[in-house]
């Protein structure tokens, strides 16, 4: 916390001692000033300075760590002989793999179907290390014990290990250092943008006009950029690919087991919402199915465990329109008879499900517009004979969704 | 039509308007900040906000199933359970839609024998009860916490020390109607000792009375609107408050239905002295004084014997005021023999005495006055309070009702219960009664509870729960049920005592269980019932002259107490949708006030809005045309208190003024005077803000002219049809085309259709001052005009709502396109596209856009913007929300969507089970819930559907057609019947 104080205490101090000199120490463009800087242009850094401090300030402030957190009284060497454990670091000469190399302690981008340290860490936090213990040397899952093959720990190096991932449990994961974000840019090109447009018209210290004007050029234009960026990015997720609480593969379910999509997601065709199958749905088949073949027992355990407890899994909601879209899956799957693939994409195919499209309204339209409405065996659309007169004499070939009114406002909005 | 300037609609517009301005209204807006600099700091803040917007991170969603999915919930779609509503002053079978397990919307139940068609707006409203804040969260002691155990502990033992001791124990409801539960205190009533008295805020002891006098039953008959020629109605309300108003307007608009295969018109005269919603709808209405009633019906009674040749009955009776009136009255009512029917609103047995007389010389009993299926409501006398100011009670046992807050010898009343040594309330919401009392045990509300009624003889109909009780409440009956050591669980009880009882009314079932769940899947049983056998006594009829002979002229003014249609008996406060609902007549919200007649008014120099004391109220008036000079009208059900947040406290309390005569409760007294204070108050008045300036907007012709022609009063429309050209490229609908046609002759007013909207779009309220400032926010308005002379106008009254026009002036002005035109012809919004320009206001000639100038619904993106005058932005009542319609936000612009969500649900219906949508499958909430049948929506593009019909009707308009705006809703002309 006292390093930026001190940075900006520091930089005070300098400026007042030597005025002039620290315009050059700090830009490194004295031959730009035409000369000694006067008073204004003083106030002016000192304001600089602070205001970029007061942006630093929060940011600065995560390298600090709080004092780690003791647990059931082991010393902080005890942990950290856990963690070296784990790490792979000790013992020196090992046969088998280390537990990092299967388990990982920060997040992943790739899915990794064994369960990470943490995952670990939550859930023999409160069994004993016996039960632990057999877990590790003895495991009782095919994929498990594939893997946990030829194993040569130590009971009291193994209960060290449990000791850094009980404290584990605790703290939390390591916090991932927050990268300098698009804000924090976006303010400095605006800062960088006041100085130029205040040495252009009041102070004209830069010799060279165009020096400043191009700042000012550029970093607009920069601005801008990210301005458009994440507007357009503002409520669209495209892409977005959640951990879920559950490791839960559509490809394994998919295409791999062959059931349904409305096998789960049974309301699809005659309700708004597709229906995200409850804990008893799962439990029809995983009351017997309790080992998968890349996962082990570890994440279909998750699912007996709350269905133990009588809770629902809280999954991560992945497609998600505005509130004032009325979406119904029934208009869709039902009536319009489109394959879940056309909006999802292969979910069949994918190990953690992503968001396929943007869901943007243009998308949408764009659909309306090239989608044809099935007149010839839906009665319904007996009602358009207009269409079915031009259809009859030949003027068109088809009617689209858009023909039909999907593309007014109120078929969605209202 | 033919006059200009025929209709005025407040009393003001009679005289020259000196301001056009609404006075307080706005003034020039003088402010230091110029409007460029206003424009350069908006730019500024919008440009921060969306660059912070941007920049944030989405916050991360659950998505949480069900643990078990419970079989009958679809995420996503509604269920419907058939239940129903009854409350003190009425009973209507409804469906439940329930969403996601709550309670969102009350339809009308089809198969219900009683009624099919409608629902009133106070059943519409009433599912906001459910949801609100005030009610009790469990039980007290003292106004202390209490549970369950220990305080059924202690009331047992107390029950029994105080029944061994031979104290009174009195057990006080409302007229129940629950076969069921009436078998349930009968035990309850044995087992203790105790007495049970049925007490109605509003009674109908006095007609019980006289109909056991005349007939030798006390049966309250079924009245038969449908089957009268001739109404003839004494000040009773039977289209508003009386007895069962949806019922009636059925029958009642079922005759008035013009065409050309039925020609004939019912005729309606009402004898009124204040203007009441039936009154405003007669064909003649006839203005008395209240104290004349006794009068007018005995005048009626003589004059119809004489013409009938039954001996009249000598009496020194004086002729009322309006005899030359009622001549006319008496010669219809004699044309239509067996066919017609007289009423009256007064709980005075004397008088009901004579209209049953009346009616028997017209032979109607067994005709339009019938006593096979009687109603069971208004058991209540006045006997209920003997034992508990006379005998001492050791327990009083008060559930639901409030006698306290509605009797007027309350002192005595709140004296009595605070004497006894046990007092119990049972109640959902705190009042004035259990706030004395020892104990509080609360209910929950009618949409979680299990339970039946038998509102008219024979036909039962249950009650089932669709939400969890949300609240540590318990049903009144499991409580009886708990202190009397029964261990059978009330669900159980109510099933038993159906198989025991109806199980044999039917042979379509031969198991019980699959009996049970076919009522609860039809709600209602109807059971063969035979005539209640009636004779006639004459010698009643005598004696009720000698009393009315008797009856000192009336003192002063008179004040007689109405009810309000949306704040019924009292329990309306307490449900802002029904404060916000104006008055169909007054078109007042939010508040009670005294009518009174223009002529007075203009003798004590009153005008709207001026405080007076009359009795011991202190009261705003409001000058009423058509009012009787010396009669004041006071609506009850106002002035509650105790329990009620401030917010929701209006108006005064007027059930003190009402009088005890010989042992029945009068709504009226006389010997009052008007004092003025002084003081003024403006009133939520919400007429007067869309003047349409006197255009010719609502089209009436006589029956007889309707015969000559049938385009009578409706020439201008076959003129302004002759000159449709455009320039414009015309609207082309290839499937369907949806429109509106609204029979103003079926029309009452009783603002059903109002609440359903509200319920159905998520209407926010907002509030008395808001109204005041003309920002009420209804997407559908009964307006009301009056036509002729101020002393005893004709009213009639047309419901606007957005008129879906073809070339919709709206449209043309949205810079944003935020309001265009879909390719099924409505006239459509996006919330999310409206800037809130109000251009689109501004240009729309029927004034049916509403701006949100306040964020009402709490869906802005500032939190501390909210303006929510009766709190139903909180959690709670927020659950009760559509969830099929946006909730809107601060700063746009909204209305009428001819519920577009209702559309795309029945399309989507008939779409995927591949079919043609049927014409009357799709129903907007306010044409579901007209019980008169007046509003009929469907497809234009279909000419066999129903509204098509109607729109080509010789009576069919458009709302200023001249404009040539093309509207998709059609109004007919209303047809009076004045032969």
């Amino acid at each position: 916390m006292l390093k930026p104080l001190k940075w900006i205490f520091v930089s005070f101090y300098t400026v007042k001692k030597k005025q002039n000199s620290c315009y050059s120490k700090l830009f490194g463009m004295k031959k730009f000033f035409k000369g000694e800087g006067n008073k204004m242009m003083l106030r002016f850094y000192i304001f600089l300075v602070a205001f970029s401090c007061f942006f630093t300030l929060p940011l600065l402030s995560f390298s600090e760590s709080a004092d780690p957190v003791l647990t059931g009284g082991h010393s902080k060497e005890e942990i950290n002989r856990g963690k070296r454990f784990f790490m792979g670091l000790l013992p020196f000469e090992r046969e088998h793999e280390s537990c990092v190399s299967c388990h990982n302690l920060t997040p992943l981008d790739t899915l990794n179907w064994n369960p990470s340290a943490m995952d670990i860490a939550l859930k023999y936090a409160g069994r004993d290390s016996a039960s632990f213990r057999q877990v590790v040397m003895e495991p009782s899952g095919k994929v498990m014990s594939a893997s946990h093959q030829n194993f040569d720990i130590s009971d009291q190096d193994l209960q060290t290990i449990k000791v850094y991932l009980d404290h584990l449990a605790v703290t939390g994961p390591a916090p991932s250092k927050p990268s300098i974000n698009t804000l924090l840019l976006f303010l400095f090109l605006g800062l960088l943008i006041t100085w130029a447009l205040l040495d252009l018209i009041f102070f004209k210290k830069v010799k060279y006009k165009f020096i400043p004007a191009l700042i000012v050029i550029g970093a607009l234009g920069y601005q801008l950029s990210i301005i458009y960026e994440e507007a357009v990015k503002l409520g669209r997720s495209q892409g977005y690919q959640p951990d879920q609480p559950i490791k839960f593969s559509h490809q394994v379910h998919v295409t791999e087991n062959k059931i349904d999509c409305m096998y789960c997601h049974h309301t699809a065709a005659d309700s708004k919402s597709a229906n995200i199958p409850s804990t008893n749905l799962c439990m029809n088949c995983h009351i017997v199915v309790r080992e998968g073949t890349r996962s082990g027992r570890f994440e279909i355990d998750k699912l007996v465990q709350a269905h133990e407890e009588g809770r629902s899994i809280e999954w991560t909601r992945i497609h998600h329109l505005p509130d004032h879209v009325f979406f119904s899956h029934e208009q869709h799957v039902g009536a319009g008879k489109l394959d879940c693939a056309q909006c999802h994409g292969l979910v069949e195919e994918m190990h953690v499900v992503h968001q396929e499209n943007d869901l943007s309204m243009g998308w949408c339209l764009q659909c309306h517009r090239e989608t044809k409405v099935d007149f010839v065996d839906n009665d319904y659309y007996a009602t358009y004979e207009a269409f079915h007169e031009e259809l009859k004499k030949g003027v068109r070939d088809s009617v689209v969704a858009a023909d039909i009114g999907a593309n007014d406002c109120q078929k969605c909005h209202y | 039509m033919s006059e200009e300037n025929k209709y005025w609609h407040i009393l003001e517009e009679f005289e020259p308007i000196k301001d056009a301005r609404l006075p307080n209204g706005r003034e020039e807006v003088v402010s230091p900040v110029s409007r460029r600099n206003f424009l350069k700091v908006l730019g500024l803040g919008t440009a921060s906000a969306a660059l912070i917007a941007s920049c944030t991170k989405k916050p991360v969603e659950k998505a949480i199933p069900y643990f078990i999915k419970p079989e009958e919930i679809t995420p996503g779609k509604a269920a419907y359970y058939a239940s129903s509503y009854f409350n003190q002053n009425e009973f209507c079978n409804v469906l439940v839609k329930v969403r996601d397990n709550r309670p969102i919307k009350l339809e009308p139940n089809p198969k219900s024998a009683i009624t099919p068609n409608g629902t009133s707006g106070r059943v519409q409203a009433s599912v906001l009860d459910v949801y609100n804040i005030n009610r009790f969260q469990g039980p007290q002691k003292e106004g202390a916490p209490i549970d369950w155990e220990s305080a059924d502990n202690k009331i047992v033992e107390q029950l029994r020390e105080l029944a061994n001791a031979g104290r009174p124990i009195v057990l006080i409801t409302p007229t129940i109607i629950s076969p069921s539960t009436k078998k349930l205190i009968a035990e309850f009533a044995e087992t203790f000792g105790a007495e049970w008295q049925q007490y109605d805020a509003i009674p109908m002891d006095g007609y019980r009375e006289a109909n056991k006098r005349v007939f030798g039953t006390d049966a309250l008959p079924e009245y038969h609107f449908e089957k009268a020629d001739c109404i003839v109605s004494v000040g009773c309300d039977f289209l508003g408050t009386w007895l069962s108003p949806v019922e009636f307007s059925a029958q009642y608009a079922s005759r008035r239905d013009l065409h050309k295969e039925n020609p004939d018109l019912h005729k309606h005269y009402q004898i009124e002295a204040g203007m009441s919603l039936t009154g405003s709808n007669a064909d003649i209405r006839i203005r008395a004084d209240r104290s004349e009633y006794g009068k007018i019906l005995a005048y009626i009674y003589n004059s119809l014997a004489t013409q009938k040749g039954f001996p009249a009955i000598a009496s020194d009776i004086p002729a009322p005021a309006v005899a030359a009136e009622l001549d006319n009255v008496v010669a219809d009512l004699a044309a239509s023999e067996g066919n017609s029917l007289v009423i009256c609103g007064d709980n005075n047995p004397d008088y009901q005495v004579i209209v049953n007389g009346i009616n028997q010389v017209l032979k109607n009993i067994g005709k339009t006055v019938g006593f096979e299926r009687t109603y069971n409501h208004f058991r209540g006398t006045e006997k209920w309070k003997d034992t508990l100011l006379n005998a001492e009670p050791g327990a009083v046992i008060v559930w639901d009702a409030n006698p306290v807050y509605n009797h007027p010898e309350s002192d005595k009343i709140k004296a009595a219960i605070q004497k006894a040594p046990l007092s119990v309330a049972i109640s959902s919401l705190p009042d004035e009664t259990s706030e004395l009392c020892h104990y509080v045990f609360p209910s929950p509300g009618y949409l979680e509870c299990w339970d039946d009624a038998e509102y008219k003889k024979g036909v039962v109909s249950v009650m089932q729960p669709t939400l969890h009780k949300l609240f540590d409440s318990r049903q009144a009956q499991e409580s009886l049920l708990k202190w009397m050591g029964n261990e059978t669980a009330w669900r159980e009880y109510i099933k038993s005592h159906w198989v025991s009882n109806y199980f044999q009314l039917q042979n379509e079932q031969t198991n019980t269980d699959r009996f049970w769940v076919e009522i609860l899947r039809n709600g209602e049983l109807t059971g063969k019932v035979e005539p209640t056998s009636v004779s006639f006594d004459e010698t009643e009829l005598g004696k009720a002259f000698r009393s009315i002979a008797t009856e000192k002229p009336a003192q002063g003014f008179t004040i007689e107490l109405t009810e309000n249609i949306n704040i019924g008996t009292g329990h309306g406060p307490l449900n802002p949708w029904l404060q916000e609902c104006p008055d169909p007549v007054t078109r007042i919200a939010w508040d009670n006030y005294a009518s009174i007649a223009p002529s007075t008014a203009r003798e004590l120099g009153i005008i709207n809005g001026d405080i007076i004391r009359t009795g011991n109220l202190t009261i705003p008036a409001f000058v009423q045309p058509g009012q009787a000079a010396k009669t004041i009208s006071i609506a009850v059900g106002y002035g509650r208190t105790a329990g009620v947040p401030q917010e929701l406290v209006t108006g005064v309390n007027a059930y003190q003024l009402a009088k005890l005569d010989n042992g029945f409760r009068q709504f009226c007294a006389d010997g009052f005077n008007i004092e003025k204070t002084g003081e003024h108050e403006d009133m939520a008045l919400v007429q007067g803000h869309q003047s349409m300036e006197g255009r010719p907007i609502v089209r009436e012709a006589t029956l007889d002219e309707w015969k000559k022609d049938p385009a009578a009063g409706n020439e201008m429309h076959e003129k302004v049809e002759h000159h449709h050209t455009t320039l414009y490229k015309e609207h082309e609908y290839k499937g369907h085309k949806w429109g509106m046609a609204i029979d103003l002759n079926k029309c009452t007013g009783c603002s059903a259709c109002v609440l359903a909207c509200n319920t159905e779009n998520n209407i926010p309220v907002v509030g008395k001052k808001e109204v005041k400032r003309a920002h009420e926010m209804h997407w559908i308005r009964i307006d009301r005009y009056y036509n002729g002379e101020e002393e005893n106008p004709e009213v009639v009254r047309q419901p606007v709502m957005c008129q879906h026009c073809d070339n919709a002036p709206c449209e043309n002005v949205c810079p944003v396109a935020a309001t265009n035109h879909s390719s099924e012809g409505l006239n459509q919004m996006a919330y999310n596209r409206c800037i809130g320009t109000r251009y689109c206001n501004n240009n729309c000639p029927y004034k049916v856009r509403r701006f949100n100038w306040l964020d009402y619904t709490g869906s802005d993106a500032i939190p501390n913007n909210r303006y929510d005058p009766a709190n139903l932005t909180l959690d709670l009542p927020r659950m009760r929300h559509n969830p099929d319609v946006t909730v809107r936000a601060k700063g746009v612009i909204e209305k009428c969507s001819f519920c577009v969500q209702r559309i795309q649900e029945k399309k989507l219906t008939a779409k995927s089970e591949g079919r043609p949508l049927q014409d009357g499958e799709l129903q907007p909430a306010c044409q579901q819930a007209c019980p008169s049948d007046a509003i009929v929506f469907g497809d234009l593009n279909d000419p066999n559907s129903k509204v098509s019909q109607m729109m080509k009707d010789p009576r069919n308009y458009h709302l200023l057609e001249e404009l040539h705006t093309l509207p998709s809703v059609g109004y007919l002309t209303k047809i009076r019947n004045k032969s």
